[in-house]
Formats: C-alpha cells, structure tokens, sequence
C-alpha cells in the first residue's frame, strides 16, 4: 500500500510529460581501440572510468582481450570529447574488465585488472602511472577466466574485501558445461592481503556487487550467474559477516531460485522506498528486481517488475532484426536530467549464435513521470549495432550530462558526447578519511522538496567494469537540493543545501 | 559409468585398441553412438531454440541417422518406406567400416541439427569430431569411403528432415503476435517474459511425423467441461492441484523437481528419457545394433509424441492452473514449478513419457529395473524404478506436484503417449 501511495505520489502532476530525449554525439574514433578474441574473451570487455590526472575529467580504461589494454587521458572540453593514449603501466594482455577503487586508502585511484590467467592490483602512483602490487599487498593471484569483480570495506576493517568471480575451465574444450570454476574471496589488514578463501558452490558469475540490499548496514555479496555453464546453479546472494566466510543466503531464508543467463548487475532506488531495485542483464529478457516485502525484516524476495516497467528489452527494437536480443553492461544513470534515474543495456551477439539478433542496438531506456520506461535509443543516437559488452555511462566533460562509452567485441569503441537538452544536476563525491575513503557502500541522498533520490556508493557490477567518482544526480528545474551521506557505518552527514550544476564533495 | 566429461578419454582408450574388421567393430561403434549423444545431451541443453518439441524431433532425426548408418555396414533393415517420406538411403560400396561411418553420419546429422547452439557448443563439436574421428580412424578399413558414406546418410536424413514442418524455429519458437482464444477457458500467457505472451509453437501439431500417420492419429477426448462452478468436474480438478499443493510431501517436492527437466537447464524431458537409455546400454554394455534400434525407437516416438500432444494443445487450447486457481481459489496462489507457456491439456511430459516408457518396455521387458541419474551433476539424487512404466506415471503425476497440470492432462496424456509408441514399436529392425 505505502508502494502504491509513493508511485502515485510521482506520477502525479508529469504524467502526461513524455521524458526529454537527449542528443548523443557520435565522437567517431575518439577511442582507437577494440576487444579483440575469440572463445575466452565472448564476455568481458570491460571499461573503467576514474580521475587519475586530477583535473576532475575522468579517464577512460579499456581491457583489450588478446591485445592490450589501454588507458586514455582525458583532454574533453564542453564542446567535444578528446582522448590521448598513456603509457600508464596498465598495458596487459588478456585483460577481459577493470574496476577502479583505492585499495590503500592514500587518495590516489588503484586498478583492479581482470584477466584470462591471473588478475592483478594496480597500485596508482599519480599522474595516471600504476605498478603491479599484487605482491606488496600479499595478494595471492590465480590462473582463472576471471569475469568478475567487487569489492567493500567491511566494518571496522582497515584494508578491503576483495571477491573475484571466475567462469569456465577453459581446458575443458569438449565438456566444458558444469565446470565452473571457484572465484576467490580476500580479506587483509594493516597493508596486505590473507590468503583468499574459495567460494564455491561457484556458477560462473559475469557480475558481482557488494551491495547493502537490506539496509542492515552489512553489504551481501550478489552474484549473478550464467546458466549456459552452471550445473545445479542458480543466482546467488551470500552473505558476508565480519569474520566469517562467506555464506549462502537459503530457501529458509526467503531467497528465490532464479535461472538466467546473468551478464550485470545495476541497482538503484527507484521507488523510493529505501532498498534498492536491481537490474539484471540476460538474453531474450532481462529482470527488474524489487523487493517484495521492503522493511527491516525483509527477506531477499524480488518480484520481476522488467515487464510492468516497460525494460525487458528483449529484442531489437529498430533495424529490422527481431531476433531475441542480448544484454551485457547495464548501469542507471539520469541522462536528461529530469530527477528520474534512466536505464541503459549494453547489447551485442554473444559470437554468431543465429537464434539472436545479430543487429541488437543498444537500449537507452528513459523513465517516464509514472515510473515506467520508454525506449529511446535510437532517438537519442546510441542505437549501435556493434557487439557492444561493457560501458560506461559517466560526465567526461564536465559539463552535467552523462556521456556514455562502449566497448565492442571485435570492433571499435564507441563514445558519445551529451549534448543534452537537460535539467539542472548535482555531483556528489563523499569522502572520508581513513580506509574506505570513497565510503564504498555507503548512500548518498539528494533531496527536493519532498522527494529524496539515494544511490550506494558501489565497487562493482556492470558487465566486468565500473566507474569510480561523484556520483550524479538529475534535479530537473530545481534551483537548489540538499544532501547528504550516509557512511558505510551508518552514520549519517547533516543535510546540506547545496547549488545545483555543481560537483560537492562532502566531507566526513 | 563413466562420467561425462570423462567419457572422450574413455572412449579413446577403446578406440586405441588394434584395429579389426567392420563387423568386429562393435565396441567401438557403440562407444562412437554413446559419445555423440552425450554430446548431444549437453548440446540439447545449450540450443536456445531446443524446448522439448524440437528437442524431441532431433532425437528423432539423430536415432534414425545413426540406424540407417549401421544398417548400411551390417545389412540390416532400413527404416526407408517405414517412416513416412523416407526414401531409400544411398547404397555404399561394399566394404566400409563401421565406426567411421557411424561417426561420419552422426557428426553431420549432430552438426546440422545443433548448427545454431553457442560458440561453446561449436567448439565442442570441433572436439569431438577431432579426436573421435582421430581414433575411429587409427586403421580403418576404406576410411575415405567410410566417411563418404556416413555423410552422405546423414545428408539423405537430413534432406527428408527439412520438409516435416519443424526446421525453421524463429524467436524461440515463439510468434511475435498471437491471438488469443476468445472461448471461456482459454489459454492465457502466465510468463512475466515479454517473449512468452504468445504460446510456443503453436503449429508443431501440424509436421509430419516420423511413425505415426498424421499428427491426429491419436486423439483425445476432451478435458472436463471448462467450468467456474464449485463441485463441477473442472472445478474439482482445480482443487485437487491447490490442496495438493499445500500439503507437498519433501518427496512430492523432489519428484517435481527431478521431471521438471526444464528447457536450458536440463536435457529436456526426451533428453531425460534418452539419458535413461544411454546409462542403461553403457552400464549394461549394450551391442551396438541394440544401442541404434533403442534410439531410433525412442526417438521417433519422442517426437512423434510432441506432433500429437501439441496437435491436441492447440486443439483444445485450455488455461493452466494458476490461472484458473488465481481466478477463482486463491489470488497468491504460486505453483512449486515454473509454469510452461503454452496451453495445458494434455500434458507434453506425461505423453512423452508414455510413449518413452512402452518403447523401453517393449525393448527391455516389463520388469527392466533401472536407476535414473540424469540430473545428479544438478544436484538432484538418483531415483530408482522398478521399470519404465513407474517411472512414466511418476513424471507424469510431477505436473501435479509442480501445479503446472490438472489430473485429466495426466492421465490422457499418458494415454496419448502409449498410442504414439505403438507406431515406433512398430517399425521392423531387428
């Protein structure tokens, strides 16, 4: 009933309004890059975005598969999107995604490598210079096809809390179903890793998050799976308590069995009640996944909203192809600015599968007054045809409208410039000083009037990369919001009036 | 019994084994049939397009190519002018051997009905055929001949096959716009996948089957009457799913699950009835000519039997029970299975595994103990029946379990199904 009030509540006077669609530039060859491969590099392509310059415009990361990975110095200005190729020592092979997080806590962005063989830790130097410190920081690597990556900063822990999540046994050519490998688990303190622990039963995950889903204040640890290789498998949501391995939510425990190809993982509050909504990328049909019974006792029960709310995006919708459709990257972010946060999916051919579309534009989903989801794709320009796998949706020029990257397989990455008509917005970037100084899994919250957007601060999900930096918000026309933090323990900023079309950081 | 993935190096052991003529092949030859559909069975699962009709029908395809390949080298009888439109398959030269046409013709017939599976599956085809072939081939006798010889069976199958009307599956085997039924009782979808608002295939009643004449060569009468009424027959049958389902047993709970055999995450339930035979010729080391009759047989009936009972969907076109129950019992209702979506009477695993249950019976005798472990990599146990035909009333009362079936879809369906497989039992080799 208190759902229903608050939909209606938003749906009130925009109802009719159809949401502002925004023009997205094509900056042809701006990122002269591809990921290229065959068999062990179907998934992944992940991109990174994260300020490793200083100048407030975020770099752009792409794994490369069989060729290098790359780093992009970011020269953008408010009328056009403008990279440079570094030398930043993040120039590996067999990379399949990167997640950006500052591991040692000194204010200086490190880098997460995953890779077909064994994964690395990136320390930053500054100025956009990394080094390998898998081995200063005790972190024990492993020959895997890694897919997947989170991390959090348990309560009270002074270093993060790391999981990997790997696929297949690629030696096992004939037989490869059911061979799922372990991912890994790592905890440290005072500077260095332990030895990892196995998470097992494993079922191949191609994303997974750290995410505070009931608002416990103790981030589980999502995990979204591909059935195409799991045996007795199914998603996965464990939960993670300090101290002790990770466990399996169970049946008893509320959790619902649920079989998808799972490809990413995005979450956002939506309605408003508090607990995030999760997006969950697969072929033929994607969910949306909503909290049954949201409150302190919540069990982990999700209705599938996808369809009511308009985002199953299971097939082409423009180029004549209507064969089912597959989703990789998927991410939230407010590309208009209206106050509404919009939903973008990541498509492409897995490699030659004839039953799925092989002409599979990406989706732009933008959300509608009511809550629901309108497509418009290919009315903003980002109808790309190409084997789109991970991506970005951030500001790289600073000029308040989320611009958007893609990572194609075997083909070139795509950048688009905003170039709006949008609202007003707001950037907050919450920092704390200690470890966990971007206060991972924590929440920001943007108030107008009485409506409040809140985000969690995340390390992970997407389809093999993510984003690390203020986080957005559309305001629409409002001329000013407040907002404030809620730290990873807790406790919470006081509300603060802030300008809008402003990035803040707030400080704890 | 062998593991699957361990079955390639199990199977090149045998097959590193001295060379022998043809007709002292046998081992051999079985370990290529067995190999390929273990194969298949992964293949099956991995297929986006395979939901159990079309499942059913590669089955089908595939048993009778890896018949007429042995036929071919042992002189036995052909299934040509047995089977509706076949015609005779091309004569080869006198000496061939055997393992290598068997391999040849199941790597064609496996190739073209699996073309579409992912890239994962592709590669495993390129590894079996690779190392399979390596070994058939280590002193074959004629092994250009045999090789031709084996595609060009499967060529011959496989051209019949285009014309039956299930070659082509488009979305799925989903149509993009679909009427619904307007008469009271009508099917109506139950998926919150946009995919599965219309029914899946809703024209497979109309292929051509294998064995069986026509798609409505067993018919069936029709379900009680569509009512809304307390203590009317319909109604009755409603009630019996609810309250079964309110009080499932842990072992009710597990035999729905064990038969749910769901398609992309299982080997379907022809692949399960399949499996069950596979497992029997390796643990019984069964002579290759048994191992090609059984899955030919079992084949041609499994997909006959999705012709019928989709031919008899589609003709009475009835609601689900969480429709009906929702409707009219209990708004929160929620079955323990994952409802199909396409119409419900009869139901396709109950006339699948009558048809399955009486071909076994037929090749095996009536008292043929086996244990079932398709689904002990999912975690499921090994069942044990003491023969075929428990087994086919078990599947077929876990739709009741599951509350995706009402009682009459049951027991009609396992009618239905031992119609179907008099034609397969039938058909005259060995």
């Amino acid at each position: 009933m208190i759902r229903a009030l608050t939909l209606l509540l938003l749906a009130g006077p925009a109802l009719a309004e159809a949401p502002v669609v925004p023009r997205f530039v094509a900056e042809e060859g701006a990122l002269p890059h591809s990921f290229t491969g065959e068999w062990e590099f179907m998934v992944g392509g992940g991109v990174a975005t994260f300020d490793c310059s200083g100048d407030g415009l975020p770099e752009v990361f792409l794994s490369g598969g069989t060729a290098p990975a790359a780093l992009f110095l970011n020269e953008s200005r408010a009328d056009g999107l403008a990279f440079r190729q570094i030398d930043s020592g993040l120039e590996a092979e067999m990379v399949s995604g990167a997640y950006p997080l500052d591991v040692d806590a000194d204010g200086i962005i490190d880098l997460a490598l995953l890779r077909v063989g064994e994964s690395h830790l990136m320390r930053g130097l500054g100025n956009c210079k990394f080094e390998e410190a898998s081995a200063a920081w005790g972190f024990q690597s492993f020959d895997a096809w890694t897919t997947a990556f989170a991390a959090t900063w348990e309560a009270g822990a002074d270093w993060p809390t790391l999981a990997f999540g790997t696929y297949i046994d690629r030696q096992e050519d004939a037989f490869p179903w059911g061979s799922c490998t372990p991912g890994r688990f790592y905890r440290g303190s005072a500077g260095r890793f332990d030895a990892p622990l196995e998470l097992t039963p494993a079922h191949c995950p191609l994303s997974i998050l750290f995410t505070d889903w009931n608002r416990s204040g103790q981030p589980a640890l999502r995990m979204s799976n591909d059935r195409e290789y799991y045996k007795g498998g199914q998603e996965q949501l464990w939960h993670v308590e300090p101290g002790q391995p990770p466990r399996l939510y169970t049946e008893a425990e509320g959790w619902q069995r649920l079989r998808i190809w799972g490809m990413g993982i995005a979450s956002r509050d939506l309605d408003g009640d508090g607990f995030p909504e999760y997006a969950l990328t697969s072929m033929a049909d994607n969910k949306l996944q909503r909290l049954k019974a949201p409150g302190p006792e919540a069990q982990p029960q999700y209705a599938d909203v996808a369809f009511a709310m308009g985002v199953t995006a299971h097939r082409p919708y423009t180029g004549g192809d209507l064969r089912p459709s597959t989703a990789w990257h998927v991410a939230f972010e407010d590309v208009n600015n209206d106050a509404r946060p919009d939903l973008f999916f990541a498509k492409g051919n897995v490699w030659s599968m004839p039953d799925f579309a092989e002409k599979d534009p990406n989706n732009l989903l933008l959300q509608r007054a009511d809550g629901t989801f309108e497509e418009a794709g290919d009315r903003a320009g980002v109808a790309s045809m190409l084997q789109g796998r991970g991506a970005a949706l951030t500001d790289l020029n600073a000029d308040g409208r989320i611009d958007l990257v893609v990572l194609n397989r075997n083909g070139p990455a795509e950048v688009w410039r905003n170039d709006g008509p949008a609202g007003n917005w707001i950037g907050i970037d919450p920092v704390q000083a200690g470890p966990n100084r971007n206060a991972v899994n924590g929440w920001v919250e943007v108030r107008v009037g009485n409506h409040i957007q809140r985000r969690e601060v995340l390390v992970g999900g997407g389809h093999a990369g993510g984003s690390l930096g203020p986080l957005h918000f559309g305001l629409g026309n409002a001329e000013s919001a407040e907002a404030r933090v809620i730290w990873p323990d807790g406790s919470e900023s006081a509300w603060q009036v802030l300008s809008p079309n402003l990035v803040h950081q707030i400080m704890r | 019994m062998l593991g699957r993935r361990g079955f390639i190096a199990g199977a090149a052991a045998g097959l590193l084994a001295p060379a022998l003529p043809a007709r002292a092949a046998t081992a051999d030859s079985a370990q290529v049939l067995i190999g390929w559909y273990r194969l298949v069975l992964e293949l099956v699962r991995h297929t986006a397009t395979y939901s159990p009709p079309v499942a059913a029908r590669s089955f089908g395809y595939l048993g009778v190519i890896g018949w007429e390949a042995l036929a071919a080298t042992r002189g036995l009888t052909s299934l040509a002018g047995q089977l509706n439109g076949l015609t005779p398959l091309p004569p080869g030269p006198p000496v061939l051997d055997e393992a290598l046409v068997l391999h040849a013709a199941l790597t064609g017939g496996v190739r073209a009905l699996f073309g579409n599976t992912g890239p994962t599956g592709q590669r495993a085809m390129d590894a079996m055929e690779r190392r399979m072939g390596e070994r058939a081939g280590v002193g074959a006798v004629q092994p250009a001949a045999s090789l031709a010889h084996g595609r060009a069976v499967a060529d011959h199958i496989l051209a019949w096959a285009e014309g039956d009307g299930g070659a082509v599956v488009a979305n799925m085997g989903f149509p993009l716009t679909w009427s619904l039924g307007t008469q009271a009782g009508a099917w109506v979808p139950t998926s919150l996948i946009r995919q599965q608002q219309a029914p899946l295939l809703p024209e497979w009643g109309k292929n051509r089957p294998l064995a069986m004449p026509n798609g409505r060569a067993c018919p069936l009468p029709p379900p009680p009457a569509y009512s809304e009424e307390p203590g009317s027959a319909f109604h009755a049958e409603a009630i019996e799913v609810y309250e079964t389902s309110r009080s499932l047993t842990d072992e009710q709970k597990l035999i729905a699950r064990f038969w749910s055999d769901d398609p992309m995450l299982s080997p379907t339930p022809p692949g399960h009835w399949v499996t069950i035979l596979v497992d029997i010729a390796e643990r019984d080391a069964l002579p290759v000519e048994r191992v090609a009759d059984g899955l030919a047989r079992l084949g041609v009936a499994a997909s006959d039997a999705f012709i019928a009972c989709w031919q008899s969907k589609y003709e009475f076109d009835l609601l689900r029970p969480v429709t009906y129950i929702r409707a009219h019992i209990d708004k929160t209702w929620e079955p323990l299975l994952i409802t199909p979506p396409f119409p419900e009477y009869p139901s396709g695993h109950s006339t699948l595994s009558g048809a399955s249950a009486e071909v076994l019976t037929a090749i095996f005798g009536p008292d043929f103990a086996f244990e079932d472990s398709t689904h002990e990599a999912d975690g499921l146990p090994v069942r044990s029946f003491p023969n075929f035909r428990a087994a086919a009333q078990e599947a077929a009362l876990s739709r009741l379990y599951g509350g995706i079936h009402f009682r009459a879809a049951i027991d009609r369906g396992l009618e239905q199904g031992a119609c179907v497989a008099t034609h397969a039992i039938g058909l005259r080799m060995l």
